[in-house]
């Protein structure tokens, strides 16, 4: 009786919030929306039995996906106010095909029923004994080998992907380089000059430093030493 | 640990098992209803990209929970299997989904969809 | 549990170009300068070994029924290696000119080949739905891959977001599937689904939505509104690619799905594929009409021919699925050989897309001249080029169904896609000339040789294709 109660709970939760990710007027907010979402699934999953998935929604969804929805939300400066027009416009039309869809799956669902050689065509029927994670484990790693061995490779083309598409090395980013920073004496980088006391830069000759490294532009207070430049990296 | 999932083979045939502690037409109901507000939010949000992958989301989400519910209720644990294998394209989905969104964005300066007049559709 | 053995060694093939496209992938991170002339023939190379170790290895059911190898799978994939081995020597040149020099590019074309390969293996619903997903991720990131293109990205977002939701409906469909029969491998399925009356509305609906999924991926008409967008969209190398191999696994996937474990409720099925094919024919060559851009137009007429092609899968029988596999491997060459003629169309350092930059091409340049007119003339069905007799064994399957309506309309759009496959070359023979193309490159003509040789003088030895293909759609009807 408590496990229905929960089970209506945790449901009605789930179900508000996925409506609220749909129609949010914040992006923001349907993320958070989701997670919600994502967290009351993870109890019906409980409820269900499948304790190993319900963690993993929870670890991999909250912990991952939507984070990174989050992530990409905020870091696209975007007007949300505009994206809303059209919602109104569109929403009688989608309720009621959303409305109608939902009913011919009720019918269809409401009558379900197995095939009678279901219970007979099971691949892996569930071992009274062991927990769910151990069961499952014994499974992926053997029967189902070779489906987990390709979404190992989805990851990696989710991986390339995303560099691929994102990543931008411009030539601006400064890289440190160990080798050239340990390779490098004082010699390469410290010049000793002698100044006449009353005399400017300019008349010296130094305007800028001698090191061959290209230093950023707006260095123009050239100052008596340019030693120290080199040793950043150390700190 | 008591395993609430668990039913004896034979029993699941008559539809609702009382091992799911509610009858599996309840799972469905609520798979079906994320189902279509997944789909429902992809019509409705077109000009919203980001809410588009949410709702894919959520469209995943509703056939993980058919799929646990199927799993459950015939004893069988191929379901929950699969379900794993979704949430994993799920997540490399998403993150390849977000990664087109994001140089959309830089080349456009706006993630709508719907005004694409680049090419007639 | 169906007492079949791991047999691991019947996925060698996959194996191999998995390992091959990290081991490549490796080569390019770790070598500093522009590895990716290098980089695409490793990947070659690489199909060929696939190739290789899918002639050689033997046939059976391995990964406890995850996995099958039998002819069927080995034409599919032979095909499917040869599209995307030609596909990456075609995107050579475009891409070190378009500054789309990067070797991840073959790169993903691999493992999106290998997610084909999976998918002609498939033996499960899963392993179907994996394989799927492996193909269309790479194929997404390759779609948006020229990313300071406003174009590209918008291609790969309108893909990525009508695909991820159509592997949403196929999903939900497993589910069903699943729900209803209690398994997922296509032997138990077929047990299951083996009395039609047990047939429930769950499981007719779970089939509809699978069904839709992969009518997704082959661009049949009702679910082709992208394909049109995203060929445009997408650089052309890349529309070359998925417009050949993704479709041929799809496609082959869809014969097997529907010959396997739902072979026994062609009764369900019949009306949705005609239906389906029916509607594609007709819009593949009424919408191409009005076309000016000439990626357009191959979209057009892709989602004509994927509708040709399931007239096959129709009429349900041995001699339909060998129409559908002689089908495919004409489509496969005559579109990439035409695919290699449209990159060719560059002018002063630009690509043209439009119909009209072909006008009067037969006095500047005769040879690709006369290859578009033979690609041209194949796809529109005209004897003897490949094309024609792809669509002879089409319609004599249904014919001998006695599916007489269903290759009337087939002949008779034909005709009306004849029109516009005609114009193409009426343009080039007969047009004011314009301005000269830069010369072609090797690698292109190489390409659109072989394909037009293939498409020309397919009739003059078409047996051993046939009788393979009649093996292979045999190895479904055991």
């Amino acid at each position: 009786m408590i496990a229905a109660l929960a089970f209506y709970v945790f449901a009605a939760i789930l179900l508000v919030s996925a409506g609220m990710v749909v129609s949010a007027r914040n992006p923001v907010h349907s993320v958070l929306f989701l997670i919600l979402a994502f967290f009351n699934a993870a109890a019906l999953f409980l409820l269900a039995g499948a304790e190993f998935l319900a963690m993993i929604l929870v670890i991999v969804y909250v912990g991952a996906v939507a984070v990174l929805f989050l992530f990409v939300v905020m870091m696209l400066d975007i007007n949300f106010a505009q994206l809303r027009e059209g919602f109104q416009r569109y929403l009688p039309v989608g309720a009621t095909i959303g409305v109608v869809l939902l009913a011919e799956l009720v019918v269809v669902l409401g009558g379900w029923r197995f095939a009678p050689e279901a219970t007979s065509l099971r691949f892996a029927p569930t071992q009274a004994g062991l927990h769910n994670t151990a069961q499952l484990g014994r499974l992926i790693y053997t029967d189902y080998i070779l489906l987990f061995q390709a979404s190992g490779l989805i990851l990696l083309v989710a991986m390339i992907g995303a560099i691929v598409l994102t990543l931008r090395d411009k030539g601006a980013s400064r890289r440190q380089s160990i080798a050239r920073q340990v390779a490098r004496g004082p010699a390469d980088t410290l010049v000793m000059v002698d100044v006449r006391s009353g005399a400017g830069v300019g008349e010296i000759g130094i305007l800028r430093p001698l090191v061959d490294e290209p230093e950023p532009a707006g260095d123009a207070h050239a100052g008596h030493d340019h030693a120290g430049h080199g040793h950043g990296g150390h700190h | 640990m008591p395993m609430r999932g668990m039913i004896m083979p034979g029993t699941a045939m008559g539809g609702t098992t009382d091992m799911l502690a509610v009858g599996l037409f309840h799972y469905l109901f609520v798979g079906a209803l994320l189902l279509v507000l997944g789909i429902f939010g992809i019509f409705l949000n077109r000009k919203n990209v980001i809410v588009i992958l949410m709702s894919i989301e959520l469209i995943l989400l509703a056939v993980n929970i058919n799929l646990v519910a199927f799993s459950a209720a015939l004893g069988d644990l191929v379901g929950q299997v699969m379900a794993m294998f979704v949430l994993t394209v799920a997540a490399a989905e998403a993150a390849i989904g977000l990664a087109i969104v994001v140089i959309y964005f830089r080349n456009r300066g706006s993630i709508e969809v719907e005004d694409v007049t680049l090419m007639k559709g | 549990m169906s007492g079949t053995s791991m047999n691991w060694v019947l996925a060698l093939p996959e194996i191999a170009l998995s390992v091959c496209g990290m081991g490549i992938l490796l080569v390019g991170v770790l070598q500093r300068r522009d590895t990716f002339r290098f980089c695409s023939m490793l990947t070659v190379g690489a199909f060929l070994l696939a190739a290789v170790l899918v002639i050689s290895t033997g046939q059976g059911v391995g990964y406890r029924g995850l996995f099958t190898d039998d002819a069927f799978s080995a034409f599919v994939k032979l095909l499917v290696l040869a599209a995307a081995a030609l596909g990456v020597v075609v995107s050579l040149d475009y891409n070190e000119h378009a500054n789309l020099r990067r070797f991840e590019f073959p790169v993903l074309v691999l493992f999106s080949t290998v997610g084909m390969m999976l998918m002609a293996s498939a033996n499960n619903l899963m392993t179907l739905y994996m394989g799927v997903e492996l193909m269309s991720l790479s194929i997404y990131v390759l779609a948006a891959f020229a990313r300071d293109e406003l174009r590209s990205s918008e291609a790969g977002l309108k893909y990525f977001v009508l695909g991820a939701l159509a592997s949403g409906l196929l999903l939900y469909g497993i589910s069903l599937v699943y729900g209803f029969s209690g398994g997922m491998g296509f032997t138990e399925l077929a047990k299951a689904l083996a009395d039609p009356a047990h047939v429930s509305p769950g499981l007719v609906v779970g089939i509809v939505f699978v069904v839709a999924g992969l009518a997704f991926k082959i661009s049949a008409v009702p679910f082709h509104m992208w394909t049109p967008d995203v060929y445009e969209g997408a650089p052309t190398p890349v529309t070359a690619f998925m417009g050949t191999a993704p479709k041929v696994a799809a496609m082959a996937l869809l014969v097997r799905v529907m010959a396997a474990p739902f072979g026994h409720l062609l009764g369900e099925w019949q009306q949705l594929i005609v239906l389906v094919s029916v509607a594609s024919m007709l819009l593949g060559s009424l919408a191409a009409i009005g076309q000016r851009n000439i990626k357009r137009l191959m979209a057009y007429s892709s989602i004509g021919h994927m509708g040709y092609a399931l007239i096959g899968l129709a009429a349900g029988t041995q001699a339909g699925i060998r129409g559908v596999l002689v089908y495919l491997v004409t489509y496969v060459f005559m579109n990439i050989g035409t695919f290699a003629l449209i990159l060719a169309m560059r002018r002063r350092g630009r690509m043209v897309e439009g119909i009209a930059d072909l006008s009067g091409l037969a006095r500047r340049d005769p040879a690709m001249a006369l290859g578009l007119a033979v690609f041209m003339f194949s796809m529109a069905g005209i004897p003897p080029f490949s094309g024609f007799w792809g669509k002879y064994f089409i319609f004599t399957a249904a014919v001998q169904q006695g599916m007489w309506a269903l290759a009337v309309i087939g002949v008779l759009t034909s005709v009306i896609g004849a029109f516009y496959y005609i114009r193409i070359i009426k343009v080039m023979y007969f047009d004011t000339e314009g301005e000269a193309f830069e010369a072609r490159p090797a690698s292109l003509s190489f390409v659109a040789a072989a394909g037009g040789i293939f498409t020309t003088f397919f009739f003059v030895f078409p047996a051993p294709l046939v009788a393979a293909a009649e093996l292979a759609a045999k190895a479904l009807f055991r």
